[in-house]
């Protein structure tokens, strides 16, 4: 009888065979993707219908955590105000790749009503790249439970791919970053 | 316990027996506002203070461009009389200058290292007034000045998102704003009763 303890080795190429080990990530990624909420404007109220049991996120496996490092979502509810944004980009560095980012709300699209603001950036994907954005103002809570499972699909179909252009265009977030920030360094007189 | 109304006069009283206020005004049973003279403001608070309006709530500014004055607001709390004492003084707006009150309410460092970062206005006296509290890396005039353009600041700074489609809604419906206006009236013309 043939064992099965030696089985011979594929003969599967390193990329295929990275290519499959990839795929069996992104299948347990995108059924357990945990989220870190930077509920910085008003589209936070979204957030307890959606995880509480009104539309249960945690049935799409989706569930709160608490630091960047051990997040797969960082979840931008709302405007973003300069000094946010630093800590944004801080937060966004921190996490481990793959990530994604969902913004809700129109303000990250396009300024919403602070677009003539003098504090609120107008764009969000200029300075980190956000693989799905739920419009509205402020989108109800199916809609944000449509932006998930979208970016479930993405995922599945590896198009939400934010990380990676974040990596090979990283100059051009950085350009576009100190152009309107002037200086993406934190200097808190608090914290120092 | 006293009556709300005896408190703002008595508060009227204090006032108006040591200092004369350019103008008064009584909002609420619960607020009072007196416009005072530059030179007059630190006098007052510390007469307020040591009469039990202990808490300095808020310090801000306002801006007259057309006068060519910027307006402090001072506003206190008594915790034993409930009464809101605003303490307006106007101050000239090229070089706004007033003396910090920190000697009396220590809490107002913050409220004047903003009002310096929104409206420019500086307090010798205060020492870190210059110092920036909310606005990291500001590099235009202060903000909340009425001659500062938000939105030519935000187009210059903020890349803004250009659409290629056009996204209004063209649905050829008319308008509903005359429809409102004539359901409007008509509910006018029936009512009864005196006008």
């Amino acid at each position: 009888m043939k064992s099965t303890k030696f089985t011979p080795a594929s003969n599967l190429s390193k990329a295929e065979i990275d290519r499959k080990w990839w795929e069996i990530g992104d299948y347990f990624r995108r059924n357990s993707l945990w989220l870190l909420m930077y509920c910085t404007g008003c589209c936070a109220i979204e957030l307890p219908p959606a995880m509480t049991s009104a539309y249960d996120m945690e049935r799409l496996g989706m569930g709160p955590m608490a630091t960047p490092r051990q997040a797969d979502i960082l979840l931008v509810s709302g405007y973003l105000s300069l000094k946010t944004l630093r800590r944004l980009i801080y937060t966004y560095e921190q996490m481990s790749e793959p990530r994604y980012v969902v913004a809700l709300g129109s303000c990250p699209i396009n300024g919403g009503i602070y677009h003539d603001s003098h504090a609120v950036i107008n764009q969000l994907d200029q300075y980190v790249p956000v693989d799905v954005y739920v419009a509205g103002c402020m989108p109800n809570t199916e809609a944000v439970m449509n932006g998930f499972v979208d970016l479930m699909e993405q995922i599945k179909n590896k198009t939400a791919t934010g990380w990676l252009r974040y990596k090979n265009n990283n100059a051009w977030f950085k350009q576009n970053q100190i152009d309107s920030l002037g200086e993406v360094e934190v200097y808190d007189e608090f914290h120092e | 316990m006293t009556s709300s109304m005896s408190n703002v006069e008595f508060v009227k009283d204090l006032v108006n027996k040591n200092f004369h206020p350019l103008s008064q005004e009584i909002l609420s049973p619960y607020q009072i506002s007196f416009v005072v003279e530059k030179d007059d403001v630190h006098q007052l608070l510390i007469v307020l203070k040591t009469a039990g309006w202990i808490q300095m709530s808020y310090l801000s500014a306002i801006d007259w461009p057309l006068e060519n004055k910027f307006e402090l607001i001072y506003i206190l709390m008594n915790w034993e009389k409930a009464v809101h004492v605003q303490i307006r003084s106007k101050i000239d707006r090229t070089v706004p200058i007033m003396n910090t009150i920190i000697p009396i309410f220590p809490g107002a460092k913050y409220y004047e290292r903003e009002c310096h970062e929104f409206f420019g206005i500086a307090f010798p006296g205060n020492p870190d007034y210059e110092k920036q509290l909310i606005l990291e890396g500001w590099d235009d005039i202060p903000p909340l000045r009425k001659d500062f353009d938000p939105r030519a600041y935000s187009e210059r700074k903020f890349p803004q998102r250009v659409y290629t489609e056009d996204f209004s809604v063209t649905n050829n419906e008319p308008s509903k704003q005359a429809k409102r206006a004539a359901r409007k009236q008509r509910a006018e013309s029936l009512r009864g009763g005196k006008k």
